[in-house]
C-alpha cells in the first residue's frame, strides 16, 4: 500500500524541524516516497528547495504549512490549487504584515474566509483539537474539531492520526477517530515527520532547549520521549495503521487531490507602463536606439547589428518589460542626482549599454552578450545596479515600494545559517559546556568563520574541551549535524523582487526588522529557481564616495565628470602600480596590493584583469602565478589548444573571466546557447557540487569529441571547478574596474575631496579612519581637528591640501545636539565657551568629549583649559540661549597642557583617530631596533628584521592553505607579514587579541612586495599603542 | 600618631595562596566578572606582562602558564582574622575596615613602643603568608595613606609633604571623577589640593569637596570598633575528598597558627586542642588534645596532632576539619570538661536520622519524579514539614491496571518471533498469550550513560499481565499489573 507523507517539518520552521528540505528529500527518495508535502510553521520558507530536490529525486513536493492561529494552535494546511496557494499566502502576508517579525497569527475569522483550495488536517499535539482535548478534555476538543469543521467542510477536512509508539498516544486517538467517524471525516496518517532519520533526532532535541532557553540536563520532559518522528517508508506505516487501513491508504487519495506543485507557479512580471500606442518591445526599441544616437553617435554597422540581435531576443524572451523597468529606476535615479551603475553580466548588453544601465560598451570591449541572455534560457536575466549606500539607495528603494506597493515589491530573503562559532555557542550551552570554555573557544577563533588548519576536535581541546570530555562526542556529532541549518531569516543586502499583482500571490511577505521594509520568504537562488525576477538595487560605499566627491568638487567649482575622465591617466597608473591603494575600490586589500607592483597595470583592460585575478576562483585554479609570469615574460604564451587562442588572447592563454569558459565549451565543445546557460547557471549555483560534476563530465566529452587533448580538457575543467569559487564575469570585472580607476584618479587629482568623502562614510572597505587619515598625510593632505566654530557636521574641504573633520567623527556626541547647536552658530556664533556652554544642549559627558577632542580650542586656551571650564556649573543657563552673552569668562584655567602624548590619547579616545603624527612615531625610541614600513624596501631579501606596529589587518583566507597574513601600520606606512599555520598556532591568542603587534622575521622581496615571513610574534609591550580598528578575517 | 592601619595590597590573591601552597611562586591572576568580560582583578609578580584590567583570555595570551582563580571567601576570611588579632595586638580598639585592611586607634599608646610593635606584627604576619604593610598618622585616612605608600612601616609626621605626590587613587575618586580628573591631567593629591577646593566644588559639587578634603588628609572619622574574638576555632573543608596526611598537616598547621596567633592578641593560651574529621561516610572522628602544658606555641601543638594522626586509620575519606582551641589564661588551669548534650526536640527527626545512620541517609527520604523521560527514575528529597495541598485531578481519568514495579527487576530471557516476544525464561518462566506494544523511550544521548527502553505489556498463561522491558541491559520484567 502506498504512503504519503503529508505533514512534515524542516530546519525552515526554525528551531522546529532538525534538517534542511533537502535531506527531508533525499531520505524521501531512499524510502521511495511518492510525495513529500512539508508543512513549516508559518511559511513556505523551504518549499523551493524541497521542490528541487524532488525534481531530482523523482518525487513529488507537496506544498503545507502549519499555519499558527490567534489562539495559539496550530493547524496543518495543505495546498490543493493554484488558489489555494494564494490564499495561504493571503493569510501568511496579512497575519505577518500587521505585526513585528515573528509575532504574526492568523485570526479564525480570516481563514473562515479565505480557505479555497486549501485542505485542513485536525494536527498534532499543537493542533486544535488534541491540544483541546489534553487541556479540557473530550467534549471540548469536539467543539475545537466542530469549529474546524464548519471552516472546511467535511471534504477538505482530515483528521490526522499519528503513532509514535509513546504510552497514551491510543486515548488521543481513540477520541480522534470516533469523532471522525461520528462526523464523516476521512482519517489520515502522518508520522509528523521532524527528521529524516532517527539519528538527527539530537538536533531537534536542540532545538527544543535553544526555543525553551534550557540545557539538554534541565529540559526533562520538555524533550521528545523517543526518536520515531522520521521519515517512514509505506510498509512501516501499513504497520502501525494495520488495524486503519484506510488512514494510510488515504494519504494516497489526498496527495492526489494536491495538484498544486510549484511548478505551476504562475508568476508574471510587471508590465512597463508604456505610451498609447506602443508595445513594451516598441517602446524598448525606441529607446534603445535613442540612448544608443547619444552613447555611440551613429547607430550603424556592428552596434546596429548588435542592438538587433539583443531586441529581437529580448523581444521573443518576454523580457522587454523588465529592461524597460530598470531603465525607468535609472532615470529615476539619475533625476534624483543619484549615482547609478550596472554590473555583472547586464554589461555585457548593448542595450543595457544604450539605456544607460550600464557604463560599459561592451562591442569595444568584446564582450560575450550569451553570458548575459541566449536563445534557450528561460530564467530572468541578472540585472544588478550599484547605488551609493545609505539614505541614496534607501531612496530608490522606497521608490520601488511606492510605485509596486507594499504587496507588490520587496526585499529577497537572506537566510542566515548557524556558523562556526554560532553553532559551537549555542550547541554548547544546550550541552551544558561552561561559558569560559565557549568563551575561550570564540577567543581562540575570533573574528568570523575562517577556515581552520586544525580539526574541531583539536580546537576544542585548545579551548578546555579534552578528549575524555564525557560530552565531547555528542558535541561534536551535533555541531556537525546543525552546523548550516537555518537559524532565522534576515534580508538580503538588495535583492527586490516585483511582480504583477500581489506578489504575496506566489510567496508570502513578511516585515523586515529594518522599518518601511518587507521581505519574502525566499531567498535569491530560490527566486531564481522559481523563475522570480530579482533586481538588485546595491549599495556601494565606493559609489557614495564617488558622489560626494563629485559634489564636494562640484561646489568647490572643481567639477568632474567621471565619464570623461581620461582613462590613460599616468599619474594614476603610477599611483596604482606603485600600490598606494589605501581607500580605493577593489585594489586595496592586501592581496591586491601585493599584486599590483609584479602586476604593474597600464592600461584600463589591465585593471579589470587586477580587479578579477585577486578571487578565489583563479587562486584555486592556479592562474594567478602564470598570468603574472607570461605577463613579465618570464614565461611564454600558450593554449591549450590553437582554437582557444582568440579567446585568451587578451588573457595571455590564462583563464580569467566566467565568459571565456563559456566561449570554450561553445567553441571548442560545440555547446549550444543553452546549453551554455545551463553551464553558466552550474557555476553560479553554489549549493549543488553535483550539478557542477555533471557539467563538467558533459563539457569533457564534448571537447574529446571535438578532438580537444586530454591536458587541455583537464585544464579547462580545472579552470571551469575553480570559477565555482566566486570567479568574476569579465563584464563585471570591467565595470567594477571602472569604478576603482574613478577612485584612484579622483585620490591623484582631487585628494582633498576624496578622503573627506571616504572619511563620512565609514564604516566602508579595509582601512580604519585612522589609518586613512595617516594615509592623506602621507599624500600631503592635512587633516584638522574637530572645532565647534567651524566643522560641519561631516568633514569637509577646507583648501586643496586641507580638510577638516566633522562632528560625526566624535565619538558619544549626538546628531541631533550637533544639528541644533549647527543652527544655533549659524544664527550667531560663539564667542566663549560660557557662551557656547549656555547656547547649547550637550550633555555633561558631550561636551567633555568635545573639549577632549579640542573642538573647543578656538574658545578656550587649550583641552584641559576647556575641560576644566565645561565642569563649570555657572556657565549654563536657559536665560541666555539665545543671545551671545559677553560673560565674564572665568579665570585662567590652573590646569596645565595636555602633553603630545596625552593629547595623542585623548584623540584616540574620542575620534578613533588622531590628526597628528602616527602613535608609532612617539614610541619609537623606547624599541630599538625596529624597521619602519618605510625602510623596508632598503633590505635585502632574506634579510632577518624587527617590524612593529597597530595591527590594522589579520586575514586568513580559505585559499592560503592556513596561512595568516597580518598587515602593521607605522608612520611610514603598512607592513605585511606572513604567518606560517604552525606559527599561527602557537601564537593564536597574540595575533587574534592584541592590538599591536612586534614580529620578527626574514624578508622577502619578490618584484618589489615586500613580505615578512614571520618567525616570532609577540605582543607590544605595556600596550603602548592605542588600539585601533582591524579589517579581520572578513 | 592617633591612628594605625595595617593593610595587604592585593589581598585576595596573597589569602588563597596562603591556603594554597602550590600557587606559591606561580604566575597567579585572580579573575572576576562573567564570560567574556572576566577580567584580571589581582596579579602575583610572577606573571610578567599581565596587569589587572586585562581580560582572562589577553592575559592568557600573554602569560601563557598563568594560573586564573577566582577568589576564595574562605581563604579571605581566615587570612583576615589573622589580620584582626595582629590588630589587636597593638590596641583593644580596632577596625575591621576592609577585606585587608585594620584600622587601629592609638590613642592613649606609647609612640615608641607602638612602632616597634608594628614592625613585629609585619613580620610576624609576613612569616604567615600575609605581605602586610603599616602606616600610622594622626588621622584614620592619613594613616591609611601612610599604610599604602609604606615599603613596610610608615609613620606620617609631616603630612602635607607626606601628601604632595601620593596617587590620585588613594583618596578613591568615584569613577565618574576620575574620568575629569584624568581629563584635567591631575595625577597626584597634590595636583588636586593645588586646585582650590571652591573651584573644584563648582565643578565636582558636594562629593568633589568630600575628595577635596580627602586628599587634603582633612577628613576624619568614627571607627567602626570590632569585638576581639572570643572562641577560637577554625573549620573547613576540601573541595574534594583526600585520603592522605600531608594537605590536611598544611591546612592544621595553617589554622594553628591563626588560632595561636588569636589567642596571643587576646593574652591567652591554649588548655586543649580538639580536632573533628569530618568523613566522606558522613561520620565524623574526634579527638581532644590535652597539652602536657597550656601554650600558644604551634610547633609544639602541631607534634601532639601529627604523632596522633599517624595512628589513625579513618573507613573513610576526609571531606573536613576543624580545630578548635580551649583558651585559658596563662597562669590558671581550669579543670574539667563540659558536654553538649543538645538533642533535636522533634522526634521524627531525630527517629530519621537514627534511620538514616542504619540504611545511609541517601535511602531515606519521599521520593519524587525526576523530570526525565528516564523509566522509574526518581529521587529522593527531605520530607516536607507540611503536606502540600493535592493537585487538581487530570482531565482525564487514569485508565487501565496499576503497575506494580519490581525493584530491582527481575532479569528474564525473552523468544521472539516477527519481533514480538512469545515466551520467556530465566527469573519468569511462561509462554506469552498475549502482547501489547511496544512503548519506545529514550533520552540522555548526550551523556556518557545514554538509555534507551522498550516496554511491552504481555499476558502470561495464567492471565497475569507483567511490564516485560528491553533496555541496552537485555530484558526484564518490570513489574506486575495489579
Amino acid at each position: 500500500m502506498p504512503y504519503v507523507e503529508l505533514h512534515a517539518r524542516s530546519a525552515f520552521s526554525f528551531l522546529r524541524g532538525g534538517s534542511l528540505p533537502e535531506s527531508l528529500a533525499l531520505e524521501a527518495g531512499r524510502l521511495q516516497l511518492p510525495a513529500l508535502a512539508l508543512c513549516d510553521r508559518d511559511g513556505v520558507y523551504g518549499a523551493v528547495r524541497l521542490h528541487m530536490a524532488a525534481k531530482e529525486g523523482g518525487f513529488r513536493a507537496l506544498v503545507g504549512c502549519e499555519l499558527t492561529m490567534e489562539d495559539g494552535a496550530v493547524v496543518p494546511l495543505l495546498v490543493a490549487t493554484q488558489a489555494g496557494y494564494r490564499r495561504l499566502g493571503g493569510l501568511l502576508t496579512t497575519a505577518n504584515l500587521r505585526t513585528p517579525k515573528g509575532e504574526g497569527r492568523v485570526t479564525w475569522r480570516e481563514l473562515a474566509e479565505s480557505n479555497e483550495g486549501l485542505i485542513a488536517l485536525t494536527g498534532d499535539g499543537e493542533g486544535p483539537v488534541r491540544r483541546v482535548w489534553r487541556a479540557q478534555g473530550a467534549h471540548a476538543a469536539a467543539e475545537a474539531g466542530e469549529k474546524l469543521r464548519k471552516v472546511f467542510g467535511p471534504d477538505r477536512l482530515f483528521v490526522e492520526l499519528q503513532r509514535h509508539y509513546v504510552p497514551g498516544e491510543e486515548d488521543e486517538n481513540e477520541f480522534l477517530i470516533d469523532w471522525a467517524r461520528a462526523h464523516g471525516l476521512p482519517l489520515l496518517a502522518t508520522n509528523g515527520v521532524t527528521y529524516p532519520t532517527p539519528e538527527a533526532r539530537n538536533v531537534a532535541d536542540v532545538f527544543a532547549c535553544l526555543r525553551e532557553h534550557v540545557t539538554l540536563d534541565a529540559a526533562g520532559r520538555k524533550l521528545a520521549l523517543n526518536r520515531e518522528r522520521h521519515l517512514k517508508a509505506a510498509p512501516q506505516m501499513a504497520a502501525l495503521f494495520t488495524d486503519l487501513p484506510e488512514a494510510v491508504s488515504n494519504t494516497e487519495r489526498l496527495a492526489e487531490r494536491l495538484e498544486f506543485t510549484l511548478a505551476n507557479l504562475g508568476y508574471r512580471f510587471p508590465d512597463y507602463g508604456v505610451p498609447v500606442g506602443e508595445t513594451q518591445e516598441s517602446f524598448l526599441r525606441k529607446m534603445t536606439y535613442f540612448g544608443a544616437q547619444q552613447r555611440y553617435g551613429s547607430v550603424a554597422g556592428e552596434v546596429r547589428r548588435q542592438l538587433e540581435r539583443e531586441l529581437t531576443l529580448i523581444g521573443k524572451l518576454g523580457f522587454s518589460g523588465y529592461f524597460l523597468i530598470v531603465w525607468d529606476l535609472c532615470a529615476f535615479a539619475r533625476e534624483r542626482g543619484i549615482l547609478v551603475q550596472g554590473r555583472g553580466s547586464a554589461a555585457n548588453s548593448a542595450v543595457c549599454y544604450s539605456l544607460g544601465i550600464t557604463a560599459v560598451d561592451p562591442i569595444s570591449s568584446k564582450l560575450l552578450f550569451e553570458r548575459f541572455l541566449s536563445e534557450g534560457r528561460t530564467d530572468w536575466p541578472d540585472i544588478d545596479l550599484d547605488l551609493p549606500s545609505m539614505e541614496r539607495r534607501e531612496e530608490v528603494i522606497q521608490e520601488v515600494y511606492r510605485r509596486y506597493g507594499r504587496r507588490g515589491a520587496a526585499m529577497t530573503a537572506n537566510v542566515i545559517t548557524f556558523r562556526g562559532k554560532s553553532t559551537m555557542r549555542e550547541v554548547g550551552k544546550v550541552l551544558g559546556i561552561p561559558d569560559d570554555v565557549l568563551d575561550r573557544f570564540s577567543s581562540l577563533f575570533h573574528g568570523g568563520d575562517y577556515p581552520q588548519t586544525i580539526q574541531l576536535a583539536e580546537q576544542l581541546k585548545m579551548a578546555g574541551v579534552t578528549a575524555d570530555h564525557p560530552r565531547l562526542p555528542a558535541l561534536l556529532d551535533t555541531c556537525q549535524r546543525v552546523y548550516g541549518l537555518p537559524r532565522h531569516l534576515g534580508q538580503h543586502s538588495g535583492g527586490m523582487v516585483l511582480c504583477a499583482g500581489p506578489l504575496n500571490d506566489y510567496v508570502p511577505l513578511e516585515n523586515a526588522r529594518m522599518p518601511g521594509r518587507s521581505v519574502l520568504q525566499w531567498d535569491k537562488s530560490d527566486c531564481e529557481d522559481m523563475g522570480i525576477v530579482k533586481v538588485d538595487l546595491l549599495g556601494l560605499g565606493m559609489m557614495a564616495v564617488l558622489q560626494d566627491t563629485l559634489e564636494i568638487c562640484s561646489v568647490r567649482g572643481q567639477p568632474v565628470d567621471l565619464a570623461r575622465i581620461p582613462k590613460d591617466d599616468p599619474a594614476t597608473f603610477k599611483l596604482i602600480q606603485e600600490a598606494d591603494t589605501v581607500g580605493l575600490f577593489q585594489i586595496e586589500s592586501r592581496a591586491q596590493m601585493s599584486t599590483l607592483p609584479r602586476m604593474k597595470p597600464e592600461t584600463f583592460y589591465d585593471l579589470a584583469i587586477e580587479v578579477a585575478i585577486i578571487r578565489p576562483g583563479p587562486i584555486q585554479g592556479n592562474a594567478v602565478n602564470p598570468y603574472l609570469a607570461r605577463r613579465a615574460g618570464r614565461e611564454p604564451v600558450t593554449y591549450p589548444d590553437e582554437r582557444a587562442k582568440p579567446i585568451l588572447e587578451r588573457t595571455l592563454g590564462v583563464v580569467l573571466f566566467q565568459e571565456q569558459i563559456l566561449r570554450l565549451a561553445m567553441e571548442l565543445g560545440g555547446f549550444t546557447a543553452s546549453e551554455a546557460d545551463e553551464l553558466r547557471r552550474a557555476i553560479g549555483f553554489t549549493r549543488s557540487q553535483e550539478r557542477l560534476n555533471r557539467m563538467k563530465e558533459k563539457l569533457a566529452i564534448a571537447l574529446a569529441r571535438n578532438g580537444v587533448s586530454p591536458p587541455a580538457i583537464t585544464s579547462i575543467q580545472q579552470s571551469l571547478a575553480s570559477f565555482a569559487l566566486y570567479g568574476f564575469p569579465e563584464s563585471h570585472a570591467i565595470s567594477f574596474a571602472l569604478i576603482a580607476y574613478a577612485s584612484a584618479w579622483l585620490k591623484v587629482h582631487r585628494p582633498a575631496a576624496f578622503y573627506a568623502s571616504l572619511l563620512n562614510n565609514q564604516p566602508m572597505g579595509f582601512y580604519s579612519p585612522a589609518s586613512l587619515v595617516q594615509d592623506a598625510r602621507r599624500h600631503g593632505i592635512k587633516t584638522l581637528p574637530v572645532c565647534v566654530q567651524v566643522s560641519e557636521r561631516d568633514c569637509r574641504v577646507e583648501s586643496d591640501d586641507t580638510i577638516r573633520l566633522g562632528f560625526s567623527s566624535v565619538r558619544g556626541v549626538r546628531a541631533a545636539n550637533v544639528s541644533a547647536m549647527l543652527e544655533t552658530r549659524k544664527n550667531l556664533p560663539f564667542v566663549s565657551t560660557a557662551d557656547f556652554l549656555r547656547r547649547t544642549d550637550f550633555s555633561a559627558a558631550e561636551r567633555r568629549a568635545l573639549a577632549k577632542a579640542g573642538a573647543l580650542n578656538e574658545l578656550a586656551q587649550h583641552r584641559r583649559a576647556a575641560l576644566w571650564q565645561v565642569e563649570d556649573s555657572e556657565s549654563s543657563g536657559e536665560l541666555f540661549r539665545l543671545v551671545a552673552v559677553e560673560a565674564p569668562e572665568p579665570a585662567l584655567s590652573p590646569l596645565e597642557m595636555m602633553t603630545h602624548l596625552e593629547r595623542l590619547q585623548a584623540d584616540y579616545e574620542t575620534l578613533g583617530l588622531t590628526t597628528g603624527r602616527h602613535p608609532m612615531r612617539l614610541l619609537r625610541e623606547n624599541l630599538p631596533g625596529l624597521w619602519t614600513a618605510g625602510s623596508l624596501k632598503q633590505a635585502r631579501h632574506g634579510e632577518r628584521v624587527k617590524i612593529g606596529g597597530a595591527v590594522i589587518t589579520r586575514q586568513r583566507p580559505g585559499t592560503a592553505k592556513g596561512f595568516c597574513f597580518i598587515t602593521l601600520e607605522d608612520e611610514t606606512g603598512h607592513a605585511n607579514a606572513i604567518v606560517r599555520p604552525d606559527l599561527f598556532e602557537d601564537s593564536r591568542l597574540v595575533i587574534n587579541l592584541e592590538p599591536a603587534l612586534i614580529i620578527r622575521g626574514r624578508v622577502q622581496n619578490e618584484q618589489g612586495t615586500i613580505h615578512i615571513m614571520a618567525e616570532e610574534i609577540v605582543a607590544m609591550p605595556n600596550a603602548a599603542l592605542p588600539a585601533q580598528a582591524s579589517h579581520d578575517f572578513r | 600618631m592617633n591612628y594605625a592601619v595595617l593593610i595587604v595590597p592585593d589581598f585576595a590573591l596573597h589569602a588563597l595562596r596562603r591556603s594554597e601552597p602550590a600557587l606559591v611562586g606561580k604566575p597567579v591572576a585572580l579573575v572576576a566578572g562573567e564570560g567574556r568580560r572576566a577580567a584580571l582583578t589581582e596579579v602575583s609578580p610572577e606573571a610578567t606582562g599581565v596587569t589587572p584590567g586585562l581580560t582572562a583570555t589577553m592575559a592568557m595570551a600573554r602569560c601563557p602558564g598563568i594560573i586564573l582563580r577566582t577568589r576564595d571567601p574562605a581563604a579571605e576570611v581566615e587570612a583576615q582574622r589573622i589580620l584582626l588579632a595582629a590588630a589587636f595586638t597593638l590596641s583593644p580598639r580596632v577596625e575591621a575596615t576592609a577585606a585587608g585592611i585594620c584600622t587601629i586607634d592609638l590613642q592613649g599608646a606609647d609612640a615608641d613602643q607602638t612602632e616597634a610593635a608594628m614592625r613585629l606584627r609585619v613580620i610576624e604576619l609576613n612569616q604567615m603568608g600575609i605581605p602586610a604593610r603599616a602606616g600610622a598618622g594622626a588621622t584614620p585616612l592619613l594613616a591609611r595613606y601612610a599604610a599604602r605608600s609604606a615599603e613596610s612601616v610608615l609613620l606620617v609626621h609631616d603630612h602635607w609633604k607626606f601628601l604632595q605626590s601620593l596617587p590620585l587613587a588613594v583618596a578613591e575618586p568615584t569613577p565618574g571623577q576620575r574620568v575629569i580628573l584624568e581629563g584635567w591631567g591631575l595625577k597626584t593629591l597634590g595636583a588636586l589640593t593645588a586646585l582650590t577646593k571652591a573651584d573644584v566644588g563648582q565643578r565636582l559639587g558636594a562629593e568633589g569637596v568630600a575628595l577635596w578634603e580627602r586628599a587634603a588628609g582633612e577628613a576624619t572619622r568614627v571607627l567602626r570598633l570590632v569585638e576581639p574574638v572570643r572562641t577560637f576555632a577554625a573549620a573547613w573543608e576540601y573541595a574534594t575528598s583526600i585520603d592522605t596526611l600531608e594537605p590536611l598537616t598544611f591546612k592544621l598547621q595553617r589554622f594553628a597558627e591563626r588560632l595561636a596567633f588569636e589567642l596571643r592578641g587576646a593574652g591567652l593560651v591554649a588548655e586543649s586542642l580538639t580536632l573533628t574529621l569530618k568523613l566522606e561516610d558522613e561520620s565524623a572522628y574526634r579527638r581532644e588534645f590535652r597539652l602536657p602544658e597550656p601554650g600558644s606555641d604551634v610547633a609544639s601543638w602541631m607534634r601532639v596532632l601529627i604523632s596522633h594522626l599517624e595512628t589513625v586509620r579513618l573507613a573513610s575519606h576526609l571531606i573536613g576539619a576543624q580545630l578548635m582551641a580551649t583558651p585559658v589564661r596563662p597562669a590558671q588551669k581550669q579543670a574539667g570538661l563540659f558536654e553538649t548534650g543538645l538533642r533535636d526536640p522533634a522526634a521524627f527527626w531525630e527517629n530519621l536520622a537514627r534511620v538514616g545512620a542504619l540504611i545511609g541517609d541517601d535511602r531515606v527520604g519521599t521520593p519524587v519524579r525526576v523530570d526525565t523521560h528516564r523509566p522509574d527514575a526518581f529521587t529522593l528529597v527531605r520530607p516536607a514539614d507540611t503536606v502540600p495541598a493535592s493537585k487538581e485531578s487530570s482531565v482525564h481519568a487514569a485508565r487501565g491496571l496499576v503497575l506494580r514495579r519490581f525493584r530491582p527487576a527481575w532479569p528474564v530471557q525473552v523468544t521472539l518471533v516477527d519481533e514480538q516476544p512469545t515466551a520467556l525464561a530465566g527469573g519468569l518462566i511462561g509462554s506469552i498469550r498475549q502482547v501489547n506494544g511496544p512503548w519506545r523511550a529514550d533520552g540522555e544521548w548526550w551523556r556518557p550513560e545514554a538509555w534507551m527502553s522498550e516496554t511491552w505489556q504481555v499476558e502470561l498463561e495464567d492471565a497475569v499481565v507483567y511490564q516485560l522491558a528491553r533496555s541496552d541491559k537485555g530484558w526484564c520484567i518490570e513489574g506486575v499489573f495489579d
